[in-house]
């Protein structure tokens, strides 16, 4: 049982993959004009021998399909993504993995956090509805998905770091400086991470607060919670026992929906903090039209992103017995 | 009375194609239907006569402060780097985010809707591929995607001065990607709508008279999902209005027709916020909450008043 | 079926159940004296119960029949208790064996659920939670109110499995694996887990088909002998209730329109109500006759009428019926609440309407509800 519903995701993404390696295959060569042009761009009068040189270099003298499609298809499999148009040389992989890792922090704590706090709040203000708490956080929350990230990243940057100061304006250690131990450099991250960080979470808390409180409400007037009622169970033990296993399951699906949108939000607070992870990468690539990076930073989300959804359809399926037969 | 009626959790009728105007007045008594209705009618006015309010767009050359000075008697949101009036160009931006906002919603829900229904009245092969095409959309991340085909796509326009609707075609390039990246959502609620529709007896009657499927879908499913679309549309104008702002926070803006998002670009790379240039961050930015609040409030409303029912996960 | 750990220095009951050491066995198991229940909704209130009482012996089974929304459900209901946040038992008492539970706090209340009184929802719904096995969830009241061992409790599960015509082994399904009818046998062995002196049970055979209907009735009959207990059961099928119960509650728009033994109630009804709901009953034996429809709808419990509340759809309404409440008045062993039968009147029961002769008991033998099946 387990396994058929384990076996069908897998395929799924195995597929979703796929479709967005072709998507970006399509995309390189829907480009206007000789992709030659492109790529030599920059280059003043650019001779024939030029062009030819370059078109055997990036195997554009084969035909679009099947052989060109079948070199991308088989290249991005083995991880070469080719190389950037303007980090002199270096291949896509490698920008890639230099640039990863703060993304992942960032991204990864913030989530991290937006859960857990966002699902406890949830979970309280459904419990307690019409409390205070209830309706503070209910408008705060609205307002918060209305405001989109790099505004709050911005404010955050004009009253703490501008104004209070208690924060770092930019960057994700302080340019140029040495350290005296590991000790220091920890607390400089750190001290750089709170804000980014601090938007990041701040953007996703609403949302999933006001899931998990519609999803808790929602539970709680269900038939199973009567019962649970009726046996006289106390109330602590039928919110955590009966409502949330059932209340996380909305939760989780929205989760992980939203991580396709996340992205977009998390790409902007990088370049309001300046922060050098992968979003910084893609609007500097974007600027610079260094496609093979785009592409690359489109593949490497996309697939993490698919991924991401993976796990989180393992996750619903661990929680939810419905699904597995 | 039944349990759900004492209990208040009953679901109100549903009138399918209920007149507007009984629409508005229910709205309007919904606290949330008359904050966002408001809201929406001020920007709504600020965005059809800019030039009446601010006078015409300012540009570089008819700055008329400064550089990044402070609110003042003279300009009541200061001005930006270049000199220009804030307040203007806050006026003027609504306008332009607004249109395009407005612009791509249509695309959207045009797309969404027509792939809905065909979806789900159709059904068999046509319906499964439909459905993992829009499901592919759901999952991978659409604003990168965007981010690669605007420029893709600029540079096979060519970049005229030609206007549409009074926008540059740089934007309307944005207003295309963000119909082609964004209209999943709809497509899988409208799809659900007519699986439900689709078993329902007048559609029977509609086969029975000899109608094709063309004339099925057109004459008796869309008037029955009206409500639903509408609902949805002004959801998806929130979600066109800050897709469009964070496009353009990350460049792809037209710096002569500046939306919000654009303004707040130029804020950014000007180093407001680290100068503390707080009169260039918060105009633009209230505009946007204030938007996108209004019709996320209007939009839950009219969900709430027009489909009371719950949707689960997919 | 033994009990799970209680001390029996205490009161006890007929059956040797431990009793709450303020219960008086000497009391009657249940009495209800004038319980008003009222729901406060957008500003109006809903008088769903008022002014009901009865009386409930140990091991009889009571049924309490009526159309929907005549305030059957929010009676059992609040028993315990069980009600939404807008509604509230605003004045009566409900005494078990002395001790009368309106007047305790929730939280003392609560000690009272499912150890003396439990409840079988209609198991078609989703009263047993999606996500937990079936065994886990009839262990959860014997961990969580009888303190059992973890052992102890998975033993216990299984052994009421059995009694319940449920294999121990399929203890291990969730819900959704199971058919409609054996998943009302898990409620109505949940309810028994902490051997409570009155079950009762809301509705428990509708929506199942009738053979289920007839076994699950069966297995109600035969734990109820076995087991000593009693039994309220709420519906609106009198067929079941002439099945099973030794005693019927007719209620209409929240109040008691007649009450007695279902012999006596079924062979003469006295009660309109009564007799249109009977007549109302296909029969099977009788000539072909067509159905009493009872014409209009109950009243809106938001703005009661005076007097009788069925007075307007009556057919032997007089004038007294609309001013004043008729009082209720016992005769052998049958109480009434109807003008017909005034005090000091002798009882005998007044043929209303077009009904020729009253039907007998042993003809209700139909699944037909009692509302009217339209020809």
């Amino acid at each position: 049982m387990k396994g058929g519903y384990l076996a069908r995701r897998l395929v799924s993404a195995f597929i979703t993959i796929v479709l967005i390696t072709v998507v970006n295959f399509v995309l390189f060569r829907a480009m206007p004009g000789s992709p030659e042009r492109v790529i030599l761009r920059g280059t003043p009068n650019v001779t024939q021998a030029q062009l030819q040189a370059a078109r055997q270099r990036w195997g554009l003298d084969k035909p679009v399909f099947p052989d060109q499609f079948v070199a991308y298809i088989g290249s991005t499999a083995q991880g070469d993504l080719g190389y950037s148009f303007i980090a002199r040389g270096r291949t896509v992989t490698e920008v890639l993995g230099q640039r990863i890792w703060p993304t992942v922090v960032l991204f990864g704590l913030g989530e991290l956090v937006a859960i857990i706090l966002g699902l406890a709040l949830g979970a309280y203000t459904g419990w307690r509805r019409g409390g205070p708490v209830d309706h503070v956080g209910n408008s705060l929350s609205l307002v918060l998905y209305s405001t989109p990230y790099f505004l709050l990243g911005m404010l955050f940057l004009l009253i703490f770091a501008t104004t209070l100061r208690w924060f770092p304006t930019f960057g994700m250690l302080t340019a140029g400086m040495q350290y005296p131990g590991l000790w220091e450099r920890a607390v400089d991250f750190l001290a750089h991470l709170t804000l980014p960080l601090a938007t990041v979470a701040f953007g996703l808390v609403g949302q999933y607060a006001i899931v998990m409180r519609s999803s808790i409400v929602e539970t709680l007037s269900e038939d199973y919670v009567t019962t649970a009622r009726a046996m006289g169970l106390r109330e602590g033990r039928i919110l955590r026992h009966h409502a949330l296993p059932n209340a996380l399951l909305p939760t989780v699906s929205l989760i992980a929906i939203n991580l396709g949108y996340v992205v977009a939000g998390a790409i902007t607070v990088e370049v309001v903090f300046n922060w050098p992870g992968l979003g910084t990468l893609a609007v500097e690539a974007l600027t610079a039209r260094d496609y093979p990076v785009l592409q690359g930073v489109f593949l490497l989300l996309g697939v993490s992103v698919v991924l991401a959804n993976l796990v989180a359809d393992l996750i619903y399926g661990a929680l939810d017995p419905r699904v597995r037969t | 009375m039944t349990a759900a009626q004492l209990q208040g959790t009953a679901p109100r009728g549903v009138r399918v194609g209920a007149g507007a105007w009984d629409l508005l007045k229910r709205l309007l008594r919904r606290p949330e239907g008359l904050i966002g209705l408001t809201i929406l009618a001020t920007f709504t006015v600020l965005s059809l006569v800019p030039q009446l309010i601010a006078g015409p767009l300012q540009t570089a050359v008819t700055a008329t402060g400064g550089r990044l000075e402070p609110p003042s008697g003279v300009h009541y949101f200061g001005t930006d780097e270049l000199g220009r009036d804030m307040l203007n160009l806050t006026v003027h931006g609504a306008r332009i985010s607004l249109v395009i906002g407005l612009l791509a919603t249509l695309v959207t829900v045009f797309i969404g809707v027509v792939v809905g229904i065909v979806a789900g009245f159709v059904g068999g092969w046509l319906d499964a591929l439909l459905m993992r095409i829009t499901d592919f959309f759901l999952v991978i991340p659409t604003f990168v995607l965007a981010l690669i085909l605007t420029p893709i796509i600029r540079d096979l326009v060519g970049s005229g001065a030609t206007e549409v609707f009074g926008i540059r075609m740089t934007l309307i390039v944005i207003v295309i990607v963000i119909g082609i990246t964004s209209w999943s959502s709809t497509a899988r609620i409208i799809r659900s709508q007519t699986l439900s529709l689709r078993e329902r007896a007048f559609v029977d009657r509609a086969r029975v008279i000899g109608a094709g499927n063309g004339h099925i879908m057109r004459r008796h499913i869309l008037p029955n999902v009206i409500n639903l679309i509408v609902a949805n549309a002004v959801l998806t104008f929130a979600g066109a209005v800050l897709t469009e702002t964070t496009l353009s926070f990350v460049g792809l803006g037209d710096p002569f027709q500046p939306s919000w998002g654009q303004l707040l670009e130029a804020a950014r790379s000007s180093g407001a916020p680290g100068l503390g240039a707080w009169w260039y961050v918060l105009p633009p930015g209230a505009g946007i909450v204030l938007v996108v609040l209004a019709f996320t409030l209007v939009g839950s409303a009219l969900d709430d008043l027009l489909n009371p029912k719950r949707r689960g996960r997919g | 079926m033994t009990t799970g750990p209680r001390m029996t220095t205490g009161p006890v009951d007929a059956r040797g159940r431990a009793l709450p050491r303020q219960a008086d066995p000497s009391q009657p198991l249940l009495v209800v004296e004038n319980l008003r229940t009222h729901f406060s909704l957008d500003g109006d209130t809903v008088r769903a119960v008022d002014g009901v009482s009865f009386t409930l012996q140990q091991g009889e089974a009571l049924g309490i029949a009526g159309e929907s929304g005549c305030g059957k459900t929010t009676t059992a209901l609040s028993l315990v208790r069980l009600l939404p946040s807008n509604a509230r038992i605003v004045e009566g008492s409900i005494r078990y064996f002395g001790i009368d539970l309106v007047q305790k706090s929730d939280e003392a209340l609560r000690r009272y659920r499912w150890r003396e009184i439990s409840i079988v929802f209609q198991g078609a719904m989703n009263a047993l939670n999606p996500v937990h096995r079936l065994r886990d969830q009839i262990v959860e009241p014997l961990r969580e109110r009888l303190d059992l061992s973890p052992v102890a409790a998975r033993k216990k599960a299984g052994d009421l499995l059995e009694l319940v015509g449920i294999p121990r082994k399929r203890g291990s399904a969730y819900p959704h694996e199971l058919s409609g009818g054996m998943r009302q046998r898990a409620m109505i062995a949940m309810a028994l887990a902490c051997d409570p002196a009155i079950v009762i049970g809301d509705e428990p055979t509708t929506a199942l088909d009738v053979m289920v209907q007839a076994q699950i009735l069966e297995l109600l009959e035969r734990l109820r002998r076995e087991l000593g207990l009693s039994l309220v059961l709420i519906t609106h099928d009198l067929s079941v209730i002439a099945e099973t119960c030794d005693r019927v509650l007719i209620m209409y728009a929240g109040r008691v329109a007649e009450e007695g033994r279902v012999s006596e109630v079924f062979r003469a009804p006295r009660h309109p109500y009564t007799q249109k709901l009977l007549g109302a009953f296909p029969n099977i034996q009788a000539d072909r006759r067509t159905l009493e429809v009872i014409p209009g709808s109950p009243p809106d419990l938001r703005h009661p009428p005076p007097g009788c509340r069925f007075a307007p759809r009556c057919p032997a309404a007089m004038a007294v019926c609309t001013e004043v409440v008729p009082p209720e008045v016992t005769f052998g062993g049958v109480r009434v609440a109807c003008h017909l039968y005034p005090l000091g009147s002798d009882g005998e029961p007044v043929i209303v309407g077009s009904l020729a002769r009253p039907v007998g008991a042993g003809d209700a033998r139909s699944t037909a509800t009692a509302e009217p099946v339209s020809r």
